[in-house]
């Protein structure tokens, strides 16, 4: 099985290196083989919404950049988990920058879906996707807005399982990342 | 009452000029312009992809008394270069405190759902909560396709409800108000039937397609 984790933090400090490290022990210890993208150092354009992906070049971003890449970990790969630091309740650009070149593994046609309108699926299969955002401190509303797009990201992303949520830096924060990590884990497995 | 203040209004599409939330955008700036405002804009795309910018942008910031950010819904959120400029922003805050400094926002999409920008307004309130501004509220607009970057005043009457929300969220910000739960509600009302806009966003999907040679390859997957 195989695992991308997308780096999205600019600054690798005590608690994001205590959350990378928390996060690649248990996908190890799962027996995912790990791809680890530290999104600050890739090569990675702004998407510019051209819909060149879906009309010119269908699948494909038109983009020739690392960029490509990223679009590709997310339906070649068993299990994408996307770390970044809670930046005002949603994802770091750095994250986001990564996020947002996934647009050409989704149809530009759209479909509805539990009563609003979505784009259809390009692909089959999509990896298995967690999102988990890090806090420095206790906060709530940032808590309850993460929480929210996570989910959002789940009627995109078409994912076969979805975990989504904030851990916060302290002592029990591998227990946190397990708690999030568990379902998706042990779907995988079970694959 | 906001005779002489200054607003800024920062343009958060990749697109840029011409783009569907400059029209908005300046509209707005426009009717602030009328109330006594003065008035400046400043494009994030250009800036964020050249650090040098990225402080030019930031430091313009400084002397507004209102910011206004419109921008494109990207996969749920801001896109990712605004995201990059507000994180600037509020960096800069911490050593540059404005005191009394207002943020306001318009989030549009291509849905025809207004719902689908929630998640990236509540974003831009905790924005506004870090960089210690006063969060003043946000315009969500779906089926932004219709607009498709024309100034509004040109786009047609399908727009006639989204000129009536800028009027009236421009009379609530000129006067020191935050943007007010009818300019809110108008400027989410759909701008045509959903089964229309889908219908007619697919087609457009297939005629673009041909036009690039590409008609039988739309479903195409990466190799």
């Amino acid at each position: 099985m195989k695992a991308t984790i997308y780096d999205g933090f600019d600054n690798h400090d005590a608690d994001c290196r205590q959350l990378i490290q928390a996060v690649t022990a248990q996908l190890e210890e799962a027996g995912y083989e790990i791809d680890f993208l530290t999104l600050k150092d890739m090569k990675i354009g702004y998407c510019t919404g051209c819909f060149g992906c879906w009309i010119k070049t269908p699948g494909v971003c038109v983009l020739n950049d690392e960029g490509r890449a990223i679009a590709k970990s997310g339906i070649e790969s068993d299990l994408v988990v996307a770390l970044t630091p809670v930046t005002f309740g949603g994802y770091s650009s750095s994250l986001k920058k990564a996020l947002d070149r996934w647009a050409p593994n989704l149809s530009p046609f759209f479909e509805t879906r539990g009563g609003e309108i979505h784009h259809k699926r390009r692909y089959d299969h999509y990896a298995d996707t967690a999102i988990i955002g890090l806090l420095r401190s206790p906060d709530d509303e940032a808590e309850k807005v993460f929480e929210s797009l996570a989910a959002r990201n789940k009627l995109n992303f078409f994912g076969r399982m979805f975990a989504g949520g904030v851990v916060t830096a302290g002592d029990d924060l591998p227990a946190q990342v397990g708690a999030l990590l568990g379902q998706v884990l042990k779907a995988g497995v079970e694959k | 009452m906001s005779e002489g203040k200054k607003v800024l209004l920062i343009v958060g599409s990749p697109k840029g000029k011409n783009s569907t939330s400059e029209s908005l955008g300046l509209y707005l700036l426009d009717r602030l312009r009328e109330s006594g405002m003065t008035t400046e804009v400043e494009y994030i795309y250009p800036a964020v992809r050249k650090e040098n910018n990225l402080d030019k942008l930031v430091i313009a910031t400084d002397c507004a008394d209102l910011i206004v950010l419109s921008f494109p819904l990207y996969v749920d959120s801001i896109p990712a270069g605004t995201i990059r400029a507000l994180e600037a922003i509020a960096e800069h805050r911490k050593s540059a405190p404005v005191s009394g400094q207002k943020f306001a926002a318009i989030c549009q999409s291509g849905f025809p759902e207004a719902l689908h920008n929630k998640i990236a307004v509540e974003i831009c309130r905790l924005f506004a909560r870090d960089a210690d501004m006063e969060w003043m509220g946000a315009l969500t607009l779906g089926g932004g396709g219709v607009v498709s970057g024309k100034p509004l005043k040109e786009a047609g009457g399908m727009v006639r409800n989204v000129i009536k929300a800028l009027d009236l969220a421009a009379a609530d910000l000129a006067t020191g108000s935050s943007i007010s739960e009818e300019a809110r509600s108008v400027m989410s009302q759909p701008l045509m039937p959903k089964w229309l806009y889908m219908s007619m966003g697919n087609l457009g999907w297939y005629i673009q397609a041909a036009q690039n040679k590409v008609l039988f390859k739309l479903n195409a997957r990466a190799e």
